[in-house]
């Protein structure tokens, strides 16, 4: 039997008063293409946090590829590769030299941290720029850099938040075209995103949080399923015409409740 | 909008921005850290307010002295040290300073003046202001003591003074970040600050070394010099006392509208700054689009150091290179050569001068510490510079003791690399430090820097604070470090200064060396429990890390 690739056990992590994420229980098997989804201040960064090592769990268990986070924490973050909300980039290094850094930091020897880095300086269209101070970079071109160093090592669990935010068109499809690759060769994609519409195209499974509890998890097919028949047997009327499929949008707005009262209108605008 | 007050407008914008900064601090109080820099800023506050009454009874002593004795022309003699003070401090022990990074407020449509006035007000909550403000009151009451007809038209020439200096500041600091803010004018302005501090520092030697046999040079020099500082602020201001002293009116408020044009010459330059910054200019590294360089496919390596593992050696090739990247912190590093140069010059050969003029064995054990004292801007706050880069460390798999190791060694090596510097230097300006000297300073140096780095490193992972290289003014180092890092210096260089002075009593230098090397074991073994601890540390403060260093 395959060891899923993440496995998190009542995840809870409180802020002083507020729960910000609270007995989360995820199941992520190896192989897959994952979105993890959920409003602003729903606890999606909270969670991508915990499971990457940045922030410490209030209570609840994490695994990684089998391996328990608490326990072995250096084993865990050996097999993952992490663009944080803030890219976690160093800015008076140059491109050519960060990835080189990030290459050594996880252990590649020096030629093969440098032939990496090169090569995905290439792939990133980022090559001409490599002389460039990291602080001097767009945003764009600064995520580029923080997804490529998030790969350097062949991870064998990728954690992306937001990793098309601010990327062009052309970089977006060379980005996808690479997790997609990865994937194919066994890899573990977690992704946070606001654009449904990349998620729905990428990822076979999806979990929602809303409010820092867990609302759904399962493959897209199962989620769309689970809100028809939510539907079918409550007293909702907002059923798709015949032979439309629900978008990945409607399952994520029926799932936590965000149509728009029409009553809900601002009393200054008019 | 046509219909809005501008007036009401911008005084409800300027409440709203002092009620943000006190939210602020209250919410700060929600931490134990909060209440801790707390604690930190009301001592350190303390120090500054004696510092400040201490003063104002010194220049109100000297006020009083000179307006009785019938000489108030010779205000100017209280009313220059104030103007450098004030002027200097601020860049000299940015660490103290408060300023706004009043960029953030420009996406407000807040009107210029309230802008200006924002800038001016946080301008003025700074220690320079709070001393140089106390010193002017204690000039002004010394004044009216000594004649109380004086004192209402001093408190305003005074008054007037006083302002002239906080825009002198303001305007200063916005120039100086214009300039730092980008590669170039930042390295042409370091090298015009080096030669400019060389140039100030100079003159007490120079007089030193010269005064004792050129004395009628030095008068024509200071009847030559008079005329200059009487056209500049602190003599103009001194004069305007002095006229109204003598009962020409008509002359004093000639003296006060020339202050006043001085003071619209300031206005004008600091506007032209402020103007520009409130047009919404971004100060950044690279302000123009630089063509790209064609990429080189050679295969460049990264460093490699025998001994170390790949990690350290990636952490002190990213240290190293992001020192040689900071045209402030290597102006800082450069700094005890320039007091090397400043003494060696001072070394009167017909006169006993200085501490070191006297003995000067002890260039070698004072340029060291010298060394390691200004080190300490780094080794106290080893991730400030990282920003959100520490996100980058939590995340590896990589032992956060190497990397605050690779980062000690960084930080080492430059204290090596600058006390060899001091070392030539002290050969080449007093004559080669005898090699128990030697031996005694390099002791004291195993016994120090392995102390300062076991605090600097607890320091770093407990109070972080975010460093902008891009930016001059608006560093801060925490409250905490500061007045705990001032604890560790009184320490580790008063036991230094007692063992040096016990060696010096019984005239036995290697009693030194032995005291030193027996207090280096401890501070070593102190060295290693923190840095065994650094993990554990780490992992218990990553939220404050990552909090204050993403900012």
């Amino acid at each position: 039997m395959d060891v899923p690739a993440i496995v998190t056990e009542g995840l809870t992590r409180r802020f002083g008063e507020l729960i910000a994420v609270e007995d989360v229980n995820l199941r992520v098997a190896a192989g897959q293409f994952f979105g993890f989804l959920g409003p602003n201040g729903a606890g999606k960064s909270t969670t991508i946090k915990m499971l990457t090592g940045l922030l410490a769990a209030t209570s609840g268990r994490i695994q990684v590829l089998g391996l328990d986070f608490a326990e072995e924490m250096v084993a865990v973050k050996q097999q993952i590769g992490v663009v944080p909300e803030g890219m976690a980039l160093f800015g008076r290094l140059t491109g050519w030299e960060y990835l080189n850094f990030v290459g050594r930091m996880y252990g590649l020897d020096r030629e093969t941290a440098a032939k990496r880095a090169a090569e995905l300086l290439e792939f990133m269209q980022l090559a001409d720029q490599q002389r460039k101070l990291v602080t001097d970079y767009s945003h764009g071109m600064q995520k580029k850099l923080a997804l490529a160093a998030a790969v350097i090592h062949g991870p064998r669990v990728l954690f992306l938040d937001e990793p098309f935010e601010g990327v062009d068109a052309i970089a977006a499809g060379t980005v996808k075209a690479m997790l997609q690759r990865m994937i194919a060769r066994g890899a573990t994609i977690f992704l946070t995103s606001h654009v449904l519409e990349i998620v729905e195209r990428l990822c076979s499974h999806v979990a929602i949080i809303h409010r820092g509890r867990l609302v759904a998890q399962g493959s897209l097919e199962e989620l769309r399923a689970g809100v028809e028949a939510q539907a079918a047997t409550g007293n909702e009327h907002q059923e798709p015409h015949a032979g439309e499929k629900l978008t990945l949008e409607e399952i994520f707005l029926r799932t936590v409740g965000g149509q728009r009262d029409a009553a809900q209108e601002l009393s200054w605008l008019g | 909008m046509a219909g809005l007050n501008v007036r009401a407008v911008a005084g409800a914008q300027l409440a709203a921005i002092a009620r943000v900064r006190w939210l602020a601090f209250v919410h700060s109080l929600r931490t134990s850290r909060g209440a801790l820099e707390l604690f930190s800023r009301i001592v350190i506050g303390g120090v500054i307010a004696m510092g400040g009454f201490g003063g104002s009874v010194l220049f109100g002593t000297g006020a009083w002295y000179f307006v009785s004795g019938g000489n108030p022309a010779w205000l100017a003699l209280v009313l220059w040290p104030v103007f450098v003070f004030w002027q200097f401090f601020p860049v000299m022990a940015s660490a103290f300073t408060e300023t706004l990074d009043s960029s953030d407020l420009l996406r407000f449509p807040l009107d210029y003046r309230a802008y200006v006035v924002v800038r001016l007000v946080y301008g003025a909550l700074d220690p320079a202001t709070l001393l140089g403000g106390l010193w002017l009151l204690g000039i002004a009451i010394g004044i009216g003591i000594a004649d109380p007809r004086l004192f209402v038209w001093s408190a305003l020439v005074l008054l007037v003074f006083g302002l002239l200096n906080l825009l002198l500041t303001q305007m200063i600091f916005a120039w100086v970040e214009r300039w730092l803010a980008q590669r170039r004018t930042r390295e042409i302005f370091a090298v015009l600050f080096f030669l400019g501090m060389i140039s100030f520092q100079l003159l007490g030697p120079m007089l030193s070394r010269y005064g004792p046999r050129s004395t009628p040079a030095l008068r024509k020099l200071g009847t030559e010099v008079s005329p200059v500082q009487s056209a500049l602020p602190p003599g103009i201001a001194a004069n305007a006392i002095a006229a109204m002293a003598d009962g020409q009116v008509e002359k004093a408020a000639a003296f006060l509208g020339l202050l006043g044009v001085f003071g619209l010459v300031f206005v004008r330059a600091l506007s032209i700054r402020l103007r520009a910054q409130y047009r919404g200019e971004n100060l950044s590294e690279a302000p123009t689009i630089q063509p790209a360089r064609a990429a080189t496919h050679a295969l460049k390596l990264g460093w490699s150091v025998p001994g170390l593992s790949g990690p350290v050696t990636a952490v002190l090739e990213k240290e190293l290179r992001y020192l040689s990247r900071s045209g402030p912190m290597l102006l800082t590093l450069i700094t005890p050569i320039i007091m090397l140069l400043i003494f060696g010059l001072g070394q009167g050969r017909s006169a006993p001068g200085g501490f070191l003029q006297r003995s000067p064995d002890m260039g070698f054990p004072v340029g060291a510490a010298y060394s390691l004292l200004l080190l300490t801007n780094l080794v106290y706050n080893n991730f400030g510079a990282d920003g959100g880069g520490i996100q980058f460390f939590l995340a590896s798999p990589v032992p956060f003791r190497k990397v605050v190791l690779g980062k000690n060694l960084a930080h080492v090596m430059v204290l090596a690399l600058e006390t060899t510097v001091v070392w030539i230097g002290v050969s080449v300006l007093f004559h080669a430090p005898t090699f128990a000297i030697t031996l005694t300073t390099l002791a004291g140096m195993l016994f120090a820097v392995p102390a300062n780095l076991a605090i600097g490193n607890l320091l770093s992972l407990h109070s972080p604070k975010r460093i902008e290289f891009g930016t001059f003014g608006r560093q801060r180092a925490s409250q905490l470090t500061v007045l705990i890092s001032f604890g560790v210096q009184i320490v580790v260089f008063g036991l230094a200064a007692t063992t040096m002075a016990l060696a010096h009593y019984y005239r036995e230098i290697w009693l030194a060396v032995v005291v030193f090397l027996l207090l280096a074991l401890l501070s070593l073994a102190g060295y290693e429990i923190v840095l065994r601890r650094v993990d554990q540390l780490a992992l218990g403060n990553r939220e404050t890390l990552t909090i204050e260093l993403c900012r």
